[in-house]
């Protein structure tokens, strides 16, 4: 083991919340370490709904949620201007609902007060016949509707582009990097031990030692001599290639819950589902009935649901405070940031629950607890400093797609991830091939992840520029992906081949409690496509 | 404490929300509605386009059209059906890739494993694009 590592902070986990952290903390001037076991946000972080939002659920519980949640969306906004986009949703409102139209109107003449917050618009009121105008697909038996605007955004780029901007202010940020324990000084933690991706072991020593680690905080916690207990809930959803409808919908659920049908960029997320999960954090599987379960609610306000094709599903575990005799879906999104010192575990802080629209208000809280330990007098900068790729207007997409030798839509692509930096990504690597064409994602920037972008495998590549994310689920793309990542990172015929089958395998996961009719045609191309790898 | 007290809220705000509707006239909201949402590439499908629209985003992606027909413009019919029918918000920015003559789109679905009707995937495309 070499040396260890001297820095003023420690991060453990790569989520949002762990990313805003080391980035508020490396602009405050400090040296941060960031570590993360798996991938960036490849936990809860990217099993969520994709949204930055306000909560108007949480009206009923705690209002504050809702106006902390929706101050800190409008900061998200603000410094993620080209990663973020307005959905709009439609709550239709049928007979025998929880709430009566005007029940849910009132609910969203409140949440109203709230919007200008996040820089959204307010709710409007339709009939029905104006409501199956909007969405043709809504069932004929409802009575109205009320509209709904929140933002959505691609958390893993959100993710990374905090962990961009802190690398840029120096912080050290290592992904599928493992904490293997809390290096102890009688009781006072001073350091982590951690397993990197080629399996040695290092040393780094830190002032202060910070939890973020999600659903993992209880774990990380007993490490350092604490306890932290959390109510693990589990969330699916089912993923389908394309926008089923240009509006969101919202449904009720056989036990009176809300889920959302939500429009993304060129996809759909149906969910999310809510329960207790006391099972192994790494191993999260779908079950069949969940997956009723959110068709059942959607079937009855859009009856054409069953027709489309999901093309894979997202399991993930929030981080939920613990809280007795409650059920899941009442449980507080509130967060909490604790200072170990009192139990005896000096050096040591964890910020437990939340949610992602609020992660960087966490993350300044959390950062402000480090900065009292350490007696640093920096100010939190990250509610207006832009975030890598927001710092400049956005090039007009036909100029970007015709010096790059795109298509527009390419184009539109590139953007959406990078934002003003688009056209510095192409420039490294010419040429416009594009390796997967669903997205469609160019070979270029596939190179560039790779290069720039701590890609280490085929699904970091899904996580960090949507290779294989679209409707053939990889077939046509994973192993020319491989090969150009594998050009990129020295891989040997044989690691690329390897790589290619682990995704192919990972892929398969979460796509099986969603095979049907067409899932199967798609299937049996893929089968074709992947002869080999299985 | 806490959910008390948003619950009265709530309650207060429900009882001006009911005296309001009764003395207030209403006004239609559709058309307010569809042009605060079209700057953002939010626009309805059409009924008709909602009702065969499960069987347009049917692509698998296999080419094979590609061979039987060729491009819409400048793109790949295989990607027009797998990429640009995922019908992103911003579309209409794309337009300019499926500019151009139609090849023969029912040479292409002829050719199609899943029986894509490739001519109404490309009006709806355009449409949206427009």
């Amino acid at each position: 083991m070499s040396a260890p590592s001297a820095h003023d902070v420690c991060v453990i986990g790569g989520g949002v919340t762990g990313a805003g952290i080391a980035r508020d903390l490396s602009l405050r001037g400090l040296s941060v370490l960031l570590l993360e076991k798996g991938d960036w946000g490849a936990g809860t972080s990217g099993a969520s709904t994709w949204m930055i939002h306000g909560g108007p659920r949480y009206l009923e519980f705690d209002w504050d949620t809702t106006r902390l949640s929706c101050e800190d969306a409008g900061h998200i906004v603000t410094i993620a201007r080209h990663m973020v986009y307005r959905v709009a949703f439609i709550i239709p409102i049928l007979p025998h609902d929880k709430n009566n139209i005007e029940r849910m109107e009132t609910a969203m003449e409140v949440y109203d007060r709230f919007q200008p917050l996040k820089k959204s618009h307010p709710h409007m009121r339709l009939t029905p016949e104006e409501a199956r105008q909007v969405e043709p697909g809504l069932t004929p038996d409802l009575v109205g509707a009320v509209t709904l605007e929140e933002w959505g955004v691609d958390p893993h780029r959100l993710v990374f582009a905090n962990v961009e901007d802190a690398v840029a202010n120096g912080a050290r940020a290592l992904n599928h990097t493992k904490v293997i324990s809390l290096v102890r000084d009688e009781g006072k933690v001073i350091g982590v031990r951690y397993r990197g991706p080629d399996g040695a072991t290092s040393e780094a020593r830190a002032k202060v030692v910070v939890n973020a680690a999600g659903p993992w905080v209880p774990e990380i916690s007993r490490m350092g001599g604490a306890n932290v207990e959390l109510r693990p809930a589990k969330g699916i959803h089912l993923v389908y290639p394309h926008r089923i409808s240009k509006f969101g919908l919202s449904a009720e659920t056989v036990d009176g819950r809300d889920v959302l049908m939500v429009a993304h960029g060129g996809f759909t997320l149906l969910g999310t589902t809510d329960d207790d999960f006391y099972g192994d954090l790494d191993s999260v599987d779908v079950l069949e009935d969940e997956v009723e379960y959110l068709l059942q609610a959607f079937e009855r306000i859009f009856p054409a649901i069953r027709d489309y094709r999901p093309v894979r599903t997202t399991a993930g575990v929030r981080p939920t405070l613990f809280k007795w005799r409650r059920y899941e879906d009442e449980l507080s999104r509130r967060y909490q940031v604790i200072d170990h010192a009192s139990e005896g575990s000096e050096g040591f802080v964890t910020i437990a629950g939340g949610k992602l629209s609020m992660y960087r208000l966490m993350a300044e809280e959390t950062s402000d607890a480090v900065c009292r330990k350490l007696g640093h007098q920096a100010p939190c900068t990250t509610a207006s400093r832009p975030l890598p790729g927001n710092e400049s207007e956005l090039e007009p997409v036909t100029e970007l797609a015709r010096s790059c030798g795109i298509s527009a839509l390419a184009a539109i692509k590139l953007q959406s991830r990078h934002g003003s930096r688009a056209g510095k990504v192409m420039e490294e690597a010419r040429g416009g091939r594009v390796a997967c064409r669903c997205e469609p994602l160019t070979e270029a920037e596939l190179a560039y992840a790779a290069r720039h972008e701590q890609v280490r495998s085929l699904a970091d590549a899904f996580r960090r520029v949507g290779l294989a994310g679209g409707p053939c689920a990889g077939a046509a793309c994973v192993i020319r992906g491989a090969e150009i990542i594998g050009r990129e990172l020295d891989w040997s015929a044989s690691q690329r081949f390897e790589a290619a089958r682990e995704f192919v395998r990972d892929a398969w996961l979460g796509r099986a409690p969603v095979l049907g009719r067409f899932g199967w045609a798609q299937e049996e191309l893929a089968q074709g496509a992947f002869r080999g790898l299985r | 404490m806490g959910r008390t007290d948003s619950l009265m809220k709530l309650a207060w705000a429900y009882g001006l929300h009911l005296t309001r509707r009764r003395l207030t006239r209403q006004s239609p909201q559709l058309k307010e509605l569809l042009d605060m949402y079209a700057p953002d590439g939010i626009r309805p499908l059409k009924p008709a386009e909602r009702e065969r629209h499960p069987r347009l985003v049917g692509c698998i992606n296999c080419g094979l059209c590609a061979l039987a027909a060729g491009r819409l413009g400048r793109t790949r019919l295989p990607d027009l059906a797998s990429s640009y029918m995922r019908l992103y918000a911003r579309l209409g920015e794309a337009s300019s890739d499926i500019a151009g003559d139609e090849p023969d789109l029912e040479a292409a679905s002829a050719a199609c494993p899943v029986g894509l009707p490739l001519a109404e995937v490309v009006e709806v495309v355009r449409r949206l694009a427009g």
